[in-house]
């Protein structure tokens, strides 16, 4: 039994890896975007230097944006940030914690509010692209967020706890007693990552296209440390979707104690699972092309049925 | 015997998600190829589940059915469904007579209709291995809502061959598999129907250029 | 006690096509074809002989004769020698016409062999998988034959039926992969027979009511699709009016019956395994949804293949009515219905053909005074038609008036009344559409040759055999109708 002390300062540890280790990720899966397309790609710490260079730079408010405009970044990025802090990314909580930090849909909520936050905040700023990139990412959220919820429930049913840490390590320990129903929840799961992730096929990162962006179009009103903040929860929100996959499908290596030696294999397990993570989104991204907006619904109902299914199998 | 029965009843349960999501893909695919891949994969996966069930239950006859299957009908007959569509040259997306979320919340209702209708059966589910019946029962029900949503020839035959693949499936896993000979006989059938199919459709592309499935001049 | 003649009954029809393929005088095809019909129905009265003498008999392990296939066999014979017959004379006028190329009847005479000889498969087979594999069989063979003529509505109807009666069968698979199992389970392993019906249905009574549920419901979509009944039809009117008659013929006459008969043999096991109320409730919905579905189409109807057809959806409710009503009297009307439709219908298609020949069109606004160019045709149109609306004294009227008779003694009054409500409008349509083609002065441009003896003489033994069994049933065929019914009864 560990004292929420203690709870308190792994979960922040926690947290903080996944802050500073989220544009790497993203380096690395534009790298290897690159390399799967024949370029060379630019360096895997090439976010690290957009965010510095961006925090450096002052900040442009349109004139029609009212002064909540200028939180909405921090928000953003506070509330992804605490989202990250819910995953167990090193260490299997044991039964009975002292403090309920890591419920799963507390998770998918504060996701929810980051990307409901993003939204109202460029409607604020009053622009055209702001208000279409929020109607469309809505959207998409629409489709999303159930579904999340629906592959979620599936695995907490299995498990018995809402408690994402609570439910790595109970099926961790199960070894991978992997059924029917997990196979689909993992397809919905990994469905939803792409969109998630606000990548091919359902949105372009790498686009400034007017008529194809979704979350770009969001963050074109953004400048100077606020477009940093809201572009660091954007390297941030991908590396907890990544790391909520790993932690309810892919639950072993996660350490028990403080040894040294069982950290570095915990953190050994969950880099390779993240770079297999991150090599599926490279991968799509090089051999997809971008869906037509009006067929990702039909995209994403396939993984919105799949979590369904994935419920469904798991209760009859 | 080289699977326990448990192992083999938990492979056949990943096998029926496969063949699931497979089905799903073919549903919401709205390009052709796509179909016809998924449906070959789909196939692959049926034929991998033969050789589990002949693996568990030593069931010689079911290693030939496996290697038949994956033959037929996931090479043959996505072969042929390819070479047709290079024939034809049609225009290769897929459009939908039903919207497409009202299909998927269809295909959603079967799974569950098809789950619960196999939890109300006694004891005789004991003589089927894992979930083959409802996966079964899915595919079946699946692939006739895929032929209803779709006015395209070829779709409808992808839409067939799901649908007959989940028939196999469930005869695989039942009390060790339909004799040998009966299901030869079956495949038979399967593929000469599918040879005719092809015919008729490239008969009526050459006479008078138009999908076969589209041609609603009979009423009444 | 085994029996030789099953597996040759199948095997003639078969080699005599193949034969056809390297024929390529019309002449000597025509011969071969009604050479190779006879001896169909030889070999089918052979083995009805065989089962009178000794019951059930039994060739190879998988195939059986009973009673009851005893009536579909005959039925098959029957129906084959007739539209041979027959076709010698329409097919001369259809090679005349230019409707029909030469060299490709061989392929056309080939496959409506191969088409018999899948019919006689379906109906032999005592293990349902092969049952299963010859339905399927005709439906391909079948539905080259539909498409035939190569036209755009000709191929429209062969894929739609090919494609629906394909992923309807399919069903029937499903269903009986399921009472497979079941019996499989009960049986306690496998075995060499274990999919045969006739051991099935030994154990039928141990099986698991659930899943034989499901199976059976299975089935008789399955198997419904092919025999056409509504709602699952949609293949039959297109399919019965563009194939070329004599297949219209075989399709309407002997097909679809065949179907039944797979019905009939889940419908035994279902009753055993599950209470005889399940099937007959699943019978009787479909019987009566096809009887009220088909009456608007008749009525509005001036294609003249498409009416018969049709009437084929109307008359298959029928027989599954009284499959439905259940008890003696109630099955024994239904197989009897299946001989009687089968003569009939058969009747009415090459009619139909020779009215179409002459008219030049099958649209029946446009025929009139056909009594007058054909007079011997036009009686027999007269009289196929007052059969199929069920008037005395030809024989649909005695079947269906069995039918009613089982279902007021079943105590099914709202069946029955709608059943009757729909007869008589049925009646009423029917007479109207073929008094207006019957009677008065035909248009100038119709065909007033001379009638051709052969189909002439096809349409006579099949209006002999018609007339026969509204008067009076023979002692023979009545005693195989009464033990067919106590099999199905139990």
């Amino acid at each position: 039994m560990e004292t929420a002390v203690a709870q308190a300062f792994r979960t922040a540890a926690q947290a903080a890896l996944l802050v500073a280790a989220a544009p790497l990720v993203t380096g690395v899966v534009q790298k290897w975007k690159a390399r799967l397309q024949c370029r060379r790609g630019a360096s895997v710490v090439q976010p690290y230097r957009d965010l510095a260079k961006l925090l450096r730079k002052g900040t442009v408010q349109a004139d029609t944006a009212t002064p909540f405009f200028r939180a909405v970044p921090v928000l953003v990025l506070a509330a992804t940030v605490t989202a990250a802090a819910m995953l167990p990314v090193l260490w299997a909580p044991a039964e009975g914690a002292a403090l309920p930090l890591g419920d799963a849909i507390l998770l998918v909520g504060l996701l929810a509010l980051a990307r409901f936050l993003l939204a109202i905040g460029a409607l604020d700023a009053g622009g055209a692209f702001g208000g279409m990139g929020a109607s469309r990412e809505m959207t998409v959220g629409l489709l999303v967020e159930p579904a999340l919820m629906l592959a979620v429930f599936s695995i907490a049913v299995a498990g018995g706890t809402t408690d994402v840490g609570l439910l790595a390590a109970r099926r961790g320990s199960l070894a991978v007693a992997w059924q029917a129903p997990d196979l689909l929840a993992l397809f919905a799961m990994l469905i939803l990552a792409l969109a998630e992730t606000g990548r091919i096929p359902v949105d372009n990162p790498d686009t400034h296209l007017e008529l194809t962006m979704l979350h770009e179009g969001m963050l074109l009103e953004h400048s100077g440390p606020g477009l940093a903040c809201i572009v660091l929860a954007t390297h941030v929100k991908q590396l907890v979707t990544l790391a909520l996959v790993a932690a309810l499908f892919l639950p072993l290596g996660l350490a028990r104690g403080a040894a040294p030696a069982e950290l570095a294999l915990a953190l050994a397990a969950f880099a390779a699972k993240v770079a297999l993570l991150a090599g599926f989104l490279a991968l799509v991204e090089s051999s997809y092309a971008k869906l037509r907006f009006f067929r990702v619904p039909q995209f994403l109902g396939v993984g919105l049925v799949c979590a369904f299914l994935a419920l469904a199998l798991r209760v009859l | 015997m080289f699977l326990s029965v448990d192992l083999a009843t938990r492979l056949i349960d990943v096998l029926g998600a496969l063949l699931l999501f497979t089905m799903l893909l073919i549903l919401a695919s709205g390009q052709l190829f796509r179909a016809i891949y998924a449906v070959a994969a789909q196939a692959a996966f049926l034929g991998v589940a033969g050789a589990v069930l002949a693996a568990a239950t030593g069931n010689v006859d079911l290693w030939i059915i496996a290697a038949i299957t994956i033959g037929a009908k996931a090479i043959f007959l996505p072969w042929l469904l390819l070479r047709v569509v290079r024939r034809v040259q049609i225009s290769r997306e897929i459009e939908a007579v039903i919207p497409m979320h009202v299909t998927l919340a269809l295909a959603a209702a079967i799974v569950v209709l098809a789950f619960h209708l196999n939890a109300s059966l006694g004891p005789v589910r004991q003589a089927i291995t894992g979930n083959a019946l409802p996966v079964g029962v899915t595919l079946i029900l699946i692939g006739v809502l895929v032929m209803a949503s779709r006015r395209k020839a070829l779709v409808q035959m992808v839409g067939l061959f799901a649908s007959e693949n989940g028939i196999f499936f469930t005869a695989m896993a039942i009390s060790q598999g339909m004799p040998l000979i009966i299901e030869i006989g079956v495949i038979l059938d399967v593929v000469l129907g599918a040879l005719v199919m092809g015919i008729l459709v490239l008969r009526v592309r050459s006479s008078v250029d138009a999908d076969i499935a589209d041609l609603e001049s009979l009423k009444g | 006690m085994t029996s030789h003649l099953l597996w040759i009954a199948p095997l003639v029809p078969l080699a005599v096509g193949l034969v056809m393929l390297l024929v390529r005088d019309r002449r000597m095809l025509a011969a071969l074809d009604v050479a190779g019909s006879l001896a169909v129905l030889g070999l089918t009265a052979g083995i009805a002989r065989q089962v009178a003498a000794h019951g059930a008999v039994t060739a190879l392990g998988v195939f059986r004769a009973d009673d009851v296939a005893v009536i579909f066999l005959l039925l098959v014979g029957l129906l084959a020698v007739a539209v041979a017959v027959a076709s010698v004379g329409w097919m001369r006028h259809e090679v005349a016409r230019g409707e029909m190329r030469e060299d490709r009847l061989r392929w056309y005479f080939a496959l409506v062999h191969g088409f018999v000889a899948t019919m006689l498969v379906t109906v032999l087979s005592d293990n349902l998988g092969i049952l299963w594999i010859a339905m399927e069989g005709t439906t391909i063979t079948s539905a080259l034959l539909v498409g035939f003529h190569g036209d755009k509505h000709g191929l429209e109807a062969a894929w739609k039926y090919i494609i629906v009666t394909t992923i309807g069968i399919s069903f029937g698979l499903f269903g009986t992969v399921l009472v497979y199992g079941a019996a499989a389970h009960a049986q306690g392993g496998v075995f060499a027979g274990a999919m045969n019906w006739s051991s099935i249905a030994a154990v039928a009574h141990r099986l698991d009511p659930g899943i034989i549920r499901i199976g059976f419901i299975f089935v008789m979509v399955g198997y419904g699709t092919k025999a056409g009944l509504a709602p699952l039809h949609m293949w039959l009117p297109d399919a019965h009016s563009q194939a070329p008659t004599p297949v219209s013929a075989l399709l309407s006459g002997a097909l679809i019956k065949c179907a039944l008969f797979g019905i009939i043999r889940f419908h035994t096991i279902a009753r055993d395994a599950c209470g005889p109320e399940f099937s007959h409730g699943l019978l009787l919905a479909f019987g009566i949804v096809s009887v009220v579905v088909a009456t608007p189409f008749i009525i509005v109807q001036h294609d003249l293949k498409r009416l018969l057809g049709y009437h084929s959806v109307e008359h298959v409710g029928i027989i599954a009515l009284g499959l439905g009503f259940g008890g003696r009297v109630g099955t024994y009307g239904a197989l009897l219905h299946v001989v009687n439709h089968g003569v009939t219908k058969a009747l009415a298609f090459l009619v139909a053909g020779d009215a179409i020949g002459r008219y030049g069109t099958r649209d029946m606004r446009l025929m009139k005074g056909f009594l007058g160019i054909a007079p011997v045709a036009g009686t027999l149109l007269l009289m196929g038609a007052f059969s199929l609306a069920g008037t005395p004294p030809f024989s649909i009227f005695v079947s269906e008036l069995l039918v009613v008779r089982a279902g007021i003694a079943a105590g099914r009054f709202v069946p029955v009344a709608v059943f009757l409500a729909m007869v008589v409008v049925i009646f009423a349509g029917l007479v109207h559409h073929v008094g207006q083609m019957a009677f008065g002065v035909a248009d100038a441009r119709a065909e007033r040759g001379r009638e051709a003896v052969t189909p002439i003489l096809a349409m006579a033994l099949l209006a002999a055999v018609m007339i026969l069994f509204g008067t009076w049933i023979p002692f023979r065929p009545d005693r195989v109708l009464q033990s067919a019914a106590e099999i199905i009864v139990g």
